[in-house]
């Protein structure tokens, strides 16, 4: 009795399974695509990371560029996939307003790495070079906005599953944005004090205000996170 | 057949105009095409029709005697309330229309039924109410059911999408039993039909109705119920169609829409927002009042003309 409880359970779930992708088959397969969206846009913050410790500690240089190449075809990769998000959503799959819930999120996840893609062309096309005293502040910077992204894949998957906890990661995430605000203007206010050629200064804002506009991001997402799913609640 | 052409009319509009209320949701959100709607609702109506038509019928036959040159008038005076009403795009319910038609009829002949009137009336008044307390308890077993659930949010669409046909398939059914008394009640009443045919052909005709003509008002007036969330919506057609099948089993027709607006109360009252307005409320009390008395007063003339005879002066 014992031994067979077990394997019958799992019969069972094995057998829920099977009749899930039956009847909602379009659903799996948009559910597959959405997380394979997710699944991309992390490959994009890992190789964002990479580029910008890379380059924080050596400059631009070759690898930095790969790198960047590699986000950009990650990117337009997560185009592709969000296109045919929306195809398969317009073929019936979903009720409209979980349609445009989804088609909107997905719109405004996208504009993450659209910044990080930003940046890294920025440096790469301005041949931009930071100095040593924000270094510190621009690594926390980027380390505390890439765990706001985390926090937000989360998130997502957590209202995706319909299970506890999003409001609680929205609140987490913005408080990692407030902190990002305060490393940004750190950073400003630390090239504006310092000796450095205008034009350098005005480079260095433009980068501080882009990296501090991913965590800003990552917080908006989240909280239109956390409305559709108070709309899903029963 | 001639004789049945006043029902015909009275079942084809009835079928084109209360169909939004059991498709609405779903055609004009486009969760489901309007072909298919339109066929489940027209195969669910012609069933409860034939199977469960028979009590309303019972009822409405009862409230007066009358031969076939009467039953004919009372259609016919039905049908010109409905489309004189829809034409001044006033709030009109069918079952009131007929009722009135009826009475207007009875009292011509000097012979109604009181008791039945009074239990038709009751009814009547009793059907936003039916609505709302069935929304309410819909709502919230339900609601406990769906969150129980171990569904993620896209099967949790797929599901609410295939309960919502469902919920309008038996919403059509219970639309036909209840409904088809409307139609030929009158002709069994007088004996020119037996009850089953009664209710074949009043199924029939709704089921034109429905093919035929349902398409923009199910567009239309469903976007009324879309501005609830899809969990809401599903409650009120459910609710509206346990209503109108509880009636059904009452014996006594009643309009859909206002138990509809009766369910959206409901929903309302356990989300703790207003989803009715003052206007939509003044509605169905003026459909309360207008409708039968418009019915009756048609019914009267048409009777009075029919039994006017020419006298040659001198």
């Amino acid at each position: 009795m014992v031994m067979i409880r077990p394997v019958a359970v799992g019969v069972v779930h094995e057998f829920e399974g099977v009749m899930l992708k039956i009847f909602f088959k379009k659903e799996e397969e948009l559910k597959a695509l959405v997380y394979e969206y997710l699944k991309n846009v992390a490959n994009i913050e890992a190789h964002f990371s990479k580029a910008m410790e890379i380059f924080l500690e050596q400059g631009m240089c070759d690898d930095c560029g790969f790198l960047t190449e590699q986000t950009h075809k990650h990117e337009s990769r997560a185009d592709d996939i969000r296109e045919e998000i929306n195809l398969l959503m317009y073929g019936k799959a979903l009720i409209p307003e979980s349609r445009e819930d989804i088609m909107r999120l997905l719109e405004a996840v996208d504009e993450i790495p659209r910044r990080m893609e930003l940046v890294l062309y920025m440096i790469q096309t301005q041949k931009l070079a930071v100095p040593d005293f924000i270094i510190p502040d621009t690594r926390e910077l980027i380390q505390v906005s890439l765990q706001s992204c985390d926090l937000m894949a989360k998130q997502i998957d957590l209202m995706l599953r319909k299970k506890d906890g999003v409001k609680e990661l929205m609140d987490t995430i913005d408080q990692n944005e407030s902190h990002c605000d305060h490393i940004e203007r750190r950073i400003i206010s630390k090239v504006f004090d310092s000796n450095l050629d205008p034009f350098e200064k005005m480079q260095l804002k433009e980068m501080a205000v882009y990296l501090g506009e991913i965590s800003d991001q990552a917080d908006r997402v989240s909280k239109r996170v956390n409305i559709i799913a108070i709309k899903r609640r029963v | 057949m001639l004789a049945l052409l006043g029902a015909g009319f009275l079942g084809w509009s009835l079928g084109a105009n209360d169909a939004s209320n059991v498709f609405g949701s779903a055609v004009s959100s486009r969760m489901l095409r309007f072909r298919s709607a339109a066929v489940l609702a027209a195969v669910f109506v012609v069933l409860g029709a034939v199977l469960q038509g028979r009590a309303g019928i019972e009822t409405l036959k009862g409230l007066t005697g009358m031969n076939l040159s009467q039953a004919i008038v009372s259609s016919w005076a039905a049908a010109v309330t409905v489309t004189v009403m829809t034409l001044l795009r006033l709030p009109v319910s069918t079952s009131q229309a007929v009722v009135g038609a009826i009475v207007g009829v009875g009292l011509m002949n000097r012979h109604m039924n009181l008791s039945g009137l009074g239990k038709v009336t009751a009814c009547w008044f009793g059907t936003p109410l039916g609505g709302m307390i069935a929304a309410v308890i819909v709502f919230k077993v339900l609601g406990a059911l769906y969150n129980r659930l171990e569904i993620d949010l896209f099967q949790s669409d797929a599901f609410l999408r295939g309960a919502l046909v469902v919920a309008g398939s038996y919403g059509a059914y219970a639309l036909g039993a209840n409904n088809v008394a409307n139609v030929t009640a009158v002709f069994v009443g007088a004996g020119y039909l037996s009850a089953f045919s009664a209710t074949l052909i009043g199924g029939v005709s709704i089921a034109l109705g429905i093919l035929t003509f349902s398409r923009g008002v199910m567009e239309t007036m469903g976007r009324k119920l879309i501005k609830l969330d899809p969990f809401s919506a599903l409650v009120v057609v459910l609710a509206e169609a346990i209503c109108v099948h509880l009636y059904t089993v009452i014996g006594v027709p009643v309009s859909t829409s206002q138990a509809v607006v009766g369910a959206i109360i409901g929903v309302g009252l356990v989300k703790g927002i207003t989803t009715v307005s003052r206007r939509t409320l003044g509605h169905i009390f003026a459909a309360w009042f207008v409708t039968p008395v418009l019915g009756g007063l048609i019914a009267a003339v048409l009777h009075i003309a029919m039994h006017l005879r020419y006298v040659p002066a001198g």
